[in-house]
């Protein structure tokens, strides 16, 4: 290590030089970085649900449905009317918009003598102005299940404006347009946007929005604490400096492999803000503590000492992140594996080959003469007033302290049994966020928003294939969440109504083909079956986010299918519950699969740089505790499993393992220099307890940033990582030395 | 038929006496072409429907067709197969019967939305109607381009769904070249281009393409076969007649 060092201080100006071209160099890929909100599109190509979900929100358009819900006291007045008319008219003449249906042009067929009228339901030019005339539209729109609870609430005070984007069109683009352009009308009803594209743009801005306050705000916090800690600039700059050029290189390179930001990975620069200015941390101190007066030598000393702990920090944490690469469903949680474990990477590379570079390069060495002035670590308040009491209790009353985390540990477990799991996307919006409001609306007014998908594969003009779709919608809307379902083989018995026949699918084919003739080029034919009808699709939507139920709804139709599935009509189901039901699952799976590969890992290589397994257990059982704790903290206080806090496990191990590593390398070393188990508790206590305190509470605070992000599962996200952070700490600080204590003690009685 | 002549005439006069293109009454150019186009008392003939989607892929439907005067008109589809015999009679006030051989029965469909398709082309019921443009739109000349003159047409009626058309009308067959239309939001949402033919007397429109430029949709309708004034009777255009 000490060669390593030396290498470090005599290649100080190319490693200075190298680390600036390639900032600037990664720093301007970043300008072109993009935001991508589209969850669909991070379902993974290898499970045949979510490809057949993609597959069909594709080629039957469900996916770029977007949808304004405008409510007022009653939507049957003439002033509300107009403006629907109003936001109609706007809509329909934007660029990449297909198709507008609203109140006030939604068509109207009614059967009369002989055969149909074809009108729309309000003359657009000639709304209607009298009460009776408002009255009789409201009769009629009540009386009809095709408009009642579709395209009007059922109690009258919401009305759906349906848009669908054209095919190829930037949906982000649209959607803000479309979002930008309604709310400048300055209409008086209340407006919510919803469906896919919207949703989109809405996640979009509350993430841009986040990196634009939280990222500076967990910068300020940071530093702030590092100037207390350290009391210097230097002890400041240099934190911030390596990790901010790990974000830098991270995000760079993430633009220059194609990726965008996501969801899940906009969270990427206050992770390592968090993260990579711990290892500078250390890296720091340790020139700091080095009493030797050549600060040169001192560097080298201190660097050939911090290295292999900060390393072995930084590798644990690497493997934290890599687990989920193994583990996670999504591949917006794969990626942010891959991409986290680069960035602390790159964040571990900085603090110990370009820190002390620079320190070298720009000879920023601690002036000696101030060097006698630095107190000891046990006159600081941190010292006097929490160090060395807990150093004290641990001593005394080791005993006292397990029992502490036992029945801590007791408790938490029987919370675990209360997680709960979420995947639903409107969890993503805190709770007056108007997407949220307008998703409920949907629910509660419209028969839901999220899409479900009956696929039929099979000739979609036999009478056979047509009747097993009816069979299904009507199995389908015996489930209460499920409200009305749209298939051709509806259309084809409206059309054998129109012929006179009875609203049911004809026995003859060739009535069929020639009822087609009425519907082929209509506008709705592409979002029900193929072009060259060879497969055919039944679209409803399911009005609930309860995971139960929708984990019923699923299990009820795949029996349904079994049954009905005939080799000239196979059937298929997707679509969001389906989709979330797969999530939910594999989202535990991914949970005890990434961890446990986590804790091995941990656990080996531990093991393998002390050379002692003993020690590899010894330092994960804090962190297996902190994550029972954690577990226990979600089931009590009901913060759920979801897309965001599947990961804090996994981070908090990588994370919290630093601490029994530094705790464990200093004990060692103490013990092998003093041979007193209590000197060596009391030591360690005093200089890496003094760094975990720094740490644990500028890492906290940042993620504590976290709890004001605007997207949900984020908030949680930071609560849960600071938590851990607080008991990993807390454990490495007290439960490590009780294991010490319990270990040593024996085995000095018995050598005694 | 003398109407046409005269306002050739007319036109040559005017082109010889030096005026210039742009002293053309945009009236007198949009009534012109209306007598081009709706000036046959009948026609007989067989229509071929090309429906072309974005990729390119086309379905093709066949016709016979059979009109009087412009608010007549009767179709009668003899290809894919699933669909021969199918019949549709078009009469005025907005009425069409359908008649459906696999049923053995006609429906009457009467529609006062003007901007539905019709049968699945990317023609709507306004573009099929056989209503003269002069009726339906103000001109505005706006300028010579090449071989015609391009004038913009106001709808009258604040119920359409264009804003305006472009049309481009030869400058001295008086036929339409292409029609180019756009949505309130001032955008071309569809053009239309024309080919004429002499058939004895008239200009005869033997092929229309239709775009949708919004959906990347075409649709070709191609005349063949066609015969003029053949003496057609309103009786030729009942049900009764629809049914056989």
């Amino acid at each position: 290590m000490k060669k390593l060092a030396e290498a470090i201080v005599r290649l100080r100006w190319p490693i200075v030089v190298v680390v600036l071209v390639l900032t600037i160099f990664f720093g301007f890929q970043i300008k072109d970085i993009r935001l991508n909100s589209d969850i669909i599109s991070s379902l993974p190509d290898d499970d045949s649900i979510s490809v057949l979900f993609k597959d069909v929100g594709k080629k039957y358009g469900g996916n770029t449905m977007g949808m304004i819900v405008l409510q007022s006291d009653s939507i049957f007045s003439k002033p509300v009317l107009e403006d629907i008319r109003q936001i109609t008219d706007t809509l329909k003449i934007m660029q990449g918009v297909s198709t507008v249906t609203s109140l006030t042009n939604i068509i109207d067929i009614k059967g009369s003598e002989g055969g149909i009228e074809i009108g729309q339901l309000v003359d657009e030019y000639d709304l209607p102005d009298t009460k009776a005339k408002l009255d009789a539209l409201k009769r009629k729109v009540f009386s009809k299940d095709m408009y009642k609870g579709t395209i009007v609430s059922k109690d009258g005070t919401s009305t759906l404006i349906m848009f669908t984007l054209q095919e190829g069109a930037d949906q982000q683009v649209v959607a803000k347009a479309i979002k930008d352009k309604i709310l400048a009308l300055h209409l008086p009803e209340k407006l919510y946007f919803g469906g896919l594209p919207m949703i989109m743009n809405d996640i979009a801005g509350l993430m841009m929005t986040d990196l634009r306050y939280l990222l500076p705000i967990t910068f300020l916090i940071i530093a702030f604490i590092l100037l207390i800690s350290f009391q210097s600039v230097r002890g400041v700059l240099l934190p911030l400096l390596s990790s901010g050029i790990a974000i830098v290189w991270v995000l760079g390179l993430m633009q220059l492999l194609g990726y965008e930001l996501t969801l899940v990975s906009d969270n990427i620069p206050i992770i390592l803000l968090a993260i990579g200015s711990a290892y500078t941390i250390h890296v720091v101190n340790q020139i700091n503590e080095c009493k030797e007066r050549d600060r040169r030598k001192a560097l080298i000393i201190a660097l050939a000492y911090i290295i292999t702990p900060v390393f072995l920090s930084g590798i644990t944490t690497i493997f934290g992140f890599t687990s989920f690469i193994f583990g996670a469903y999504l591949t917006i949680i794969r990626d942010f594996g891959i991409f986290t474990s680069l960035g602390v990477l790159f964040a571990l590379i900085m603090s110990v080959v370009f820190v002390p570079a620079l320190i070298s390069v720009f000879s920023i060495y601690r002036n000696p003469e101030k060097l006698k002035k630095i107190k000891t670590s046990e006159n600081t308040l941190m010292g006097k007033f929490l160090l060395l009491p807990l150093s004290n209790i641990t001593l005394k009353n080791p005993i006292l302290i397990s029992y502490f985390w036992i029945i801590l540990i007791i408790m938490s477990i029987v919370g675990i049994f209360n997680i709960k799991t979420s995947v639903n996307m409107a969890d993503y919006f805190r709770k007056n966020n108007p997407m949220r409001v307008s998703e409920d609306i949907m629910q509660k007014q419209f028969g839901g928003s999220q899409p479900v998908f009956v696929v039929f594969k099979g000739d979609m003009q036999s009478p056979g294939v047509l009747k097993t779709m009816i069979k299904t919608e009507n199995f389908m809307k015996e489930n209460p969440k499920i409200d009305n379902t749209q298939s051709v083989a509806d259309l084809i018995e409206e059309m054998n109504d129109i012929m006179g026949e009875g609203k049911r699918i004809p026995d003859e084919k060739n009535k069929i083909e020639q009822l087609w003739f009425l519907l082929d080029g209509q506008d709705i034919m592409p979002q029900l079956v193929s072009d060259n009808l060879d497969e055919g699709v039944i679209q409803s939507r399911f009005a609930s986010y309860d995971t139960e139920e929708m984990e019923d709804f699923v299990t009820s139709m795949n029996r349904f299918i079994k049954e009905n599935n005939t080799k000239d009509c196979r059937i298929e189901l997707t679509g969001i519950p389906s989709v979330y039901v797969k999530l939910n699952h594999s989202l535990i799976n991914s949970q005890y699969r990434s961890l446990t590969i986590a804790i091995i890992l941990v656990i080996f290589i531990v093991s393998v740089i002390l050379r002692s397994f003993l020690k590899g257990i010894y330092a994960a059982l804090p962190i297996i505790a902190t994550i029972i704790i954690l577990f226990g903290f979600m089931g009590f206080s009901g913060i759920s499993l979801n897309v965001a806090t599947v990961l804090v496990a996994s981070v908090a191990l990588g994370m919290g393992i630093d601490y029994s590593i530094h705790m464990i390398t200093h004990l060692t070393y103490m013990l092998k220099e003093t041979g007193d188990v209590d000197a060596s508790i009391k030591n360690t206590m005093m200089v890496s307890g003094k760094a975990i305190i720094i740490n644990v509470v500028s890492v906290a605070a940042g993620f504590i940033v976290l709890m004001f992000s605007h997207i949900a599962p984020i908030q949680d996200f930071g609560l849960l990582v600071a938590l851990s952070m607080i008991f990993s700490g807390f454990g490495a600080l007290t439960l490590l030395p009780v294991i010490w204590i319990l270990a040593y003690r024996k085995k000095n009685i018995r050598a005694n | 038929m003398k109407n046409l002549k005269y306002s050739l005439f007319v036109t040559a006069f005017l082109l010889i006496l030096g005026f210039n293109a742009n002293a053309q009454d945009a009236n007198a150019i949009l009534k012109k072409m209306d007598e081009v186009m709706y000036s046959p008392k009948d026609m007989t003939g067989k229509m071929k429907i090309v429906l072309i989607d974005k990729t390119g892929k086309e379905k093709i439907r066949e016709a016979t067709m059979m009109q009087k005067g412009t608010d007549k008109r009767l179709f009668r589809f003899t290809s894919p197969a699933s669909q021969s015999g199918i019949a549709t009679l078009s009469l005025p006030n907005d009425v069409m019967y359908l008649y459906m051989p696999a049923f053995g029965k006609e429906r009457r469909i009467s529609t006062s939305v003007k901007s539905q398709k019709f049968a699945g082309t990317d023609f709507s019921y306004d573009d099929m109607e056989a209503k003269p443009y002069s009726e339906k739109y103000t001109p505005v000349f706006l300028k010579t381009e090449g071989d015609g003159y391009v004038l913009k047409l106001i709808p009258k009626s604040p119920k359409s769904q264009y804003s305006k058309l472009l049309i481009k009308v030869h400058k001295t067959a008086f036929y339409p070249i292409y029609m180019e239309y756009y949505d309130k939001g001032n955008s071309r949402i569809k053009v239309a281009t024309y080919q004429f033919e002499k058939i004895g007397n008239y200009w005869n429109a033997k092929e229309i393409e239709m775009t949708d430029l919004k959906k990347n949709h075409k649709t070709k309708m191609i005349m063949s076969d066609v015969e003029y004034d053949t003496g057609l009777s309103d009786d030729d255009f009942t049900v009764r007649k629809l049914k056989q």
